[in-house]
């Protein structure tokens, strides 16, 4: 009854006229953005956070855009997967193993309503299961000791972008170079400047937004230079934009099982929509894939993984919300804005700050009410926005980057460190190495030396402290348990690549 | 080998950060003190990146010299419009950022200069005029100012 009261007064802030704006701006420009190809969730947020930022947006209405923006761009990932089979981004790649072939064979209005449908159904599961289970692991979450949230962090930086089969040693290598950035600046605890360099810029530390914006959407243009510079082909023409409904309803079982498993990949810490669509996908085709229409365009190929990475995205914000530890890329983005605005996600949110959690988790109910909307009849629209090319898109998205970041400080050093970032970033994609656990690093370092710090000031300095609580030690044994079947998958992948080497 | 080389690379940040973080000296009633964490920090970076020297994984297939050549290209527009937007104020530099990356991403040169004329002046009327944020229209160098 608790939870129904708090939605309630969750509903009378989302409903303000300027939330309310803020919503459908936030649920079109999303899903533009999430059906440009080569531009994602963690792009399309990175660039409005500055923006938001400057317009001074309370916190409130400033998470409700973006998270308007994050649940677009989930539904917009879809539209280039099926009609150019070019995914958006990473969650959006095994959409396009169905959908674009059922738009090859003249289907594109089954595919893209499909997944329409299946976007809102696995969306609104992890939205219900956000209102019920967020205030529960915030409750918990209250028993945690400095010790406990150490362990935590080291939980959330060895699981993030850890399970998709890259190199371990890489993703806390990532996670360690944002702890290294984290600490430059002045000591939270004593004052003294570390790292500065005697440099006056670096006494506040590096911006994490600046840092956001030049490691993603820099670092994007740098990627599409060398990636897209060709013509891209033209995207398979709708004939028709009325689906068939008998279809939809056919594949209901698909969402139903999507939906359940993207939950619980997102409420992961750092497993992500990505780990969402893949297990939606590979457990739909186990379950149903009787006749090995899998891959060339089964409408249920479709379902499964667009319910699984919306409901992965919605699981995602438990993690953020209630314990402050993101659970995908965006929403690692989305609380550096929230540290930004000097709101502390953790359990300690839901009773500070209600209005703030519970007007969200209203606003993602009507965003995506608002979203099955708008995607159905205003489909035409975006495919034809698709064809606007490469080289005109980047450099208005580069040009928006930049009054973001410069709106907020007017500080050219800011644009140049943005910059470098950019390059960092671009390094850092090529040799394999995950962005996402620097960003959390950058984000996370100093709560997790304040954590370390006041845990030894109770102990008065015995490191036993660290290993004595049955919360602690449970973390420790998640991490290594990820860390272990990190290390199996890679080896698994290592030894698939070998042998088709050796077949091939 | 590029991977040993940023293994290498990292390695030598990890040293020097540790070295210098072991430098700084605690505050008085604070147990762990500011160096704690980054010698920790900075130990196990070295630790991995020194792994990654000895066992690289995954190779990188670096774009050829045209494509760096032309990011190379997109980064002198990045910084060139860092260092001319005060100077030359929000549109004229705008329009040098579009014209020129949309050049460098390959664009048809004139429709490249006409999309960054109409953007710049584009983004400025919606920025500035539209949702109020404050971008000078002439720069300190046009003003004289």
């Amino acid at each position: 009854m608790d939870v129904f009261a708090q939605l309630a007064t969750g509903f009378t802030v989302a409903l303000t006229p300027l939330n309310l704006t803020l919503l459908l701006l936030g649920c079109f420009s999303g899903t533009l953005i999430g059906a440009m190809p080569g531009l994602g969730p963690v792009n399309g947020v990175a660039i409005l956070i500055p923006l938001t930022f400057s317009f001074g947006f309370d916190a409130t209405s400033s998470l409700i855009l973006l998270s308007a923006v994050y649940f677009g761009c989930m539904y917009g990932g879809r539209i280039s997967s099926i009609l150019l089979n070019i995914p958006g981004d990473e969650p959006a790649v095994m959409t396009t193993l169905d959908g674009y072939p059922m738009a090859q064979q003249g289907r594109a209005a089954d595919a893209l309503g499909i997944s329409g449908v299946a976007s809102f159904v696995g969306a609104t599961f992890a939205v219900i299961g956000l209102s019920l289970f967020a205030p529960l692991l915030a409750r918990a979450a209250i028993h945690f000791g400095p010790a406990d949230y150490f362990a935590l962090y080291i939980l959330a930086f060895a699981t993030i972008g850890g399970v998709a089969g890259v190199d371990p040693r890489k993703t806390l290598l990532s996670a360690l170079i944002g702890l290294m950035i984290a600490t430059i600046g002045l000591d939270p605890i004593s004052g003294v400047p570390r790292f500065t360099g005697g440099d006056f810029h670096l006494y506040d530390g590096i911006e994490a937004m600046v840092a956001l914006v030049g490691l993603f959407a820099i670092s994007e243009v740098l990627m599409l230079l060398e990636a897209h510079l060709k013509d891209r082909k033209n995207a398979i023409p709708v004939t028709s934009w009325l689906p068939d409904f008998r279809a939809i309803a056919a594949t209901k079982w698909a969402m139903a099982r999507g939906s359940v498993i993207g939950f619980v990949a997102g409420v992961l810490p750092g497993a992500g929509a990505s780990l969402g669509s893949v297990m939606s996908y590979s457990m739909e085709k186990q379950a149903s894939d009787k006749d090995g229409t899998f891959g060339k365009g089964d409408p249920r190929g479709v379902a499964a993984p667009e319910a699984g990475n919306n409901a992965a995205s919605g699981g995602a914000l438990i993690p953020m919300l209630s314990l402050g530890v993101p659970g995908s890329g965006t929403t690692a983005v989305m609380l550096a804005m929230l540290i930004s605005l000097n709101v502390q996600p953790g359990p300690l949110l839901f009773e500070r700050q209600p209005e703030l959690v519970w007007g969200l988790v209203a606003s993602l109910y009507m965003a995506n009410l608002t979203l099955l909307v708008l995607n159905l009849p205003l489909i035409g629209i975006f495919t034809r926005l698709m064809a606007v090319p490469t080289w005109a898109l980047m450099p208005v998205v580069a040009a928006v980057s930049f009054v973001g970041v410069f709106s907020i400080s007017n500080s050219v050093f800011h644009l140049e460190m943005m910059i470098a970032f950019g390059v960092l970033g671009y390094i850092l994609r090529k040799l394999d190495v995950s962005l996402v656990p620097l960003v959390l690093g950058l984000l996370l370092g100093g709560d997790m030396e304040r954590n370390l710090r006041r845990a030894m000031s109770i102990s008065n300095g015995d490191w036993g402290v660290l290993l004595e609580s049955p919360i602690s030690i449970t973390l420790y044994i998640m991490t290594a348990g990820f860390l272990a079947l990190s290390i199996w998958l890679t080896r698994r992948d290592h030894k698939r690549t070998q042998a088709r080497v050796l077949e091939g | 080998m590029s991977v040993r080389l940023a293994g290498a690379a990292i390695l030598v940040v990890a040293a020097f950060y540790t070295y210098f973080g072991r430098g700084y000296s605690a505050a008085f009633g604070d147990v762990l003190g500011p160096s704690v964490f980054p010698v920790l920090v900075g130990t196990v970076a070295m630790i991995l990146a020194g792994s990654l020297v000895i066992f690289p994984s995954g190779t990188v297939a670096w774009p050829s010299a045209g494509r760096m050549g032309r990011q190379l290209g997109a980064l002198v527009v990045l910084f060139g419009y860092a260092w001319v937007l005060v100077p030359l104020g929000f549109p004229l530099a705008t329009f040098g950022l579009i014209a020129g990356l949309a050049i460098v991403l390959g664009g048809p040169v004139w429709k490249s200069i006409l999309l960054g004329a109409v953007m710049s002046l584009g983004l400025w009327a919606l920025f500035d005029q539209v949702l109020g944020l404050p971008l000078a229209f002439l720069g300190d160098a046009l003003t004289g100012g």
